[in-house]
């Protein structure tokens, strides 16, 4: 039926109301000539509306004058006099086209580049790398071959091992994944200096090749060379550029300040409930309730809920649910020694959890101090480590 | 002569499970529960309002009973009306 309403629609139909005496004669002559009425109904003895297709209707006019009855149109619905109408509002057609002309054209750019699923790299490298290549916001669409730009992704960044490209609407979505850190070995013939990876105290150096520039007991700070591999000596013209090579312990610090409020604030839940709804469009909401929350201490909660969607597409409108509940709150003074005996043993967990594996610890200091109700608990853990790393020699001379 | 005719035809298409509607040139008459009666095989309208319809038949004259009736569609071969039926008969 439906199929057939849709039909009736798209060809037209009028309303028609026939006023006269012998009405079932009219019917039966509109359908000997083989007028489709449908949707007949009977007001009282005189009156009849029906619906007829524009067809029928020119034709029907032989019926009403044989039978004698009159016939006016009450309304006239379908397709083709919406169109009809539209002629004689040629500004409203042409807003339409212009509107979606807007549309197309809108939607032909690119208007935000996502990247996604990096994990160290940050977006701005990655937007700033398609930046150099000229695709920022506001570009076409279509001159953005993905293919083409995948293929540079992986060859021009080598910190990424996996690219993907694709345009969704308006959006450019960059999938990468990143490469697992390599670190660079330093070939053994390749000059080096071994260098110092973090502030430390030296401790001990095994120098097996280079020149050791250091003693047990000095401080060195981070990137500060420990073997040299440039050997100088009044003999050689030139110094002699060695690949260092060596262990050196240094002691170093890891320290960590842990604060912990003294009077714990206990909610509990009281089972009552108050719950207000938002509509939001965008990013902009439209209450839906009036009225203050009617709890002093309550924790919230906030649940969104989307409407307004078609598979993937979706329409910014969502509803969001408050919900508060409400709680009484309870301070709870609790015992500073075992808060004390607590914060010491997590923080000593957490510095634990950091260290290197070879890694060993010589030190333990804890500091308590108390300051504004809250117990500040500062661990210092003291460890010998390695703390040598390569580092090319980027030597020059200077003459 | 004719009431031969329509014996003949009648026995033959009960030897030949012919359906009858066909052979003798019947209404076919389908009703869906009191709202919704559909004829098939017509011969026009005789009277219609919202209380009574009356329509023609080869096998005389169909009349329909009912509340706020009304005819959904009509055309040469079949009519639908709906609304609250009570009675549908054959005057002979």
């Amino acid at each position: 039926m439906l199929v057939i309403r849709i039909w009736n629609y798209f060809r037209g139909y009028v309303i028609i109301k026939i006023e006269g005496l012998t009405l079932e004669k009219f019917i039966n002559l509109a359908i000997a000539k083989g007028i489709y009425l449908w949707d007949i109904v009977r007001y009282d003895y005189t009156t009849l509306e029906a619906k007829v297709g524009i067809k029928g209707f020119k034709e029907l006019r032989d019926v009403v004058k044989k039978v004698g009855c009159r016939v006016s149109i009450v309304e006239k619905k379908g397709y083709p006099f919406l169109v009809h109408k539209l002629r004689y509002r040629k500004m409203l057609a042409f807003g339409f086209v212009i509107a979606l002309a807007i549309v197309i054209f809108l939607t032909s750019f690119i208007w935000s580049i996502d990247v996604i699923n990096n994990e160290k790299i940050e977006d701005e490298y990655i937007i700033d790398y398609l930046q150099s290549l000229g695709i920022k916001p506001g570009i076409l669409k279509y001159n953005i071959d993905t293919q083409e730009l995948k293929r540079m992704l992986l060859t021009d960044l080598d910190v990424i091992s996996y690219a993907h490209v694709e345009i969704k609407g308006t959006k450019l979505i960059v999938d990468i994944k990143e490469r697992e850190k390599i670190i660079k070995k330093i070939k053994e013939n390749v000059p080096c200096h071994i260098v110092a990876k973090k502030k430390a105290v030296i401790q001990k150096v095994i120098a097996k090749n280079g020149k050791s520039v250091v003693e047990k007991g000095d401080i060195v700070k981070k990137g500060q060379i420990l073997i040299s591999g440039i050997i100088e000596d009044p003999k050689l013209e030139n110094p002699l550029l060695v690949h260092s090579e060596g262990t050196i312990y240094g002691k170093t610090w890891y320290k960590l300040e842990i604060r912990e409020p003294i009077y714990k604030i206990i909610k509990n839940e009281t089972g009552r409930i108050y719950k207000s709804r938002e509509i939001k469009i965008g990013n902009k909401k439209i209450q839906m309730m009036e009225g203050d929350i009617p709890f002093n201490n309550y924790i919230k909660k906030t649940k969104e809920k989307n409407i307004l969607k078609w598979g993937d597409m979706k329409l910014p409108t969502k509803i969001l649910i408050h919900e508060y509940r409400e709680v009484e709150v309870e301070r709870v003074k609790q015992n500073v020694d075992s808060l004390k005996q607590q914060t010491t043993v997590k923080g000593v967990q957490q510095i634990m959890d950091k260290l290197p594996k070879n890694a060993r610890v010589v030190s333990k200091d804890v500091e308590f101090s108390i300051e504004d109700n809250t117990l500040i608990t500062k661990i210092n853990i003291g460890v010998i480590e390695e703390i040598g790393i390569k580092q090319k020699i980027n030597y020059s001379r200077e003459d | 002569m004719s009431k031969k005719v329509e014996e003949v035809k009648e026995s033959l298409s009960e030897m030949l499970e012919l359906p009858k509607d066909i052979v003798l040139d019947l209404p076919k008459i389908t009703m869906i529960g009191n709202l919704q009666i559909y004829i098939e095989n017509h011969k026009g309208i005789i009277e219609y309002n919202k209380q009574r319809i009356r329509i023609n038949t080869n096998n005389g004259l169909l009349r329909i009973i009912g509340k706020n009736l009304s005819i959904r569609t009509i055309v040469t071969e079949e009519i639908i009306i709906a609304g609250e039926i009570e009675s549908v008969e054959f005057d002979t």
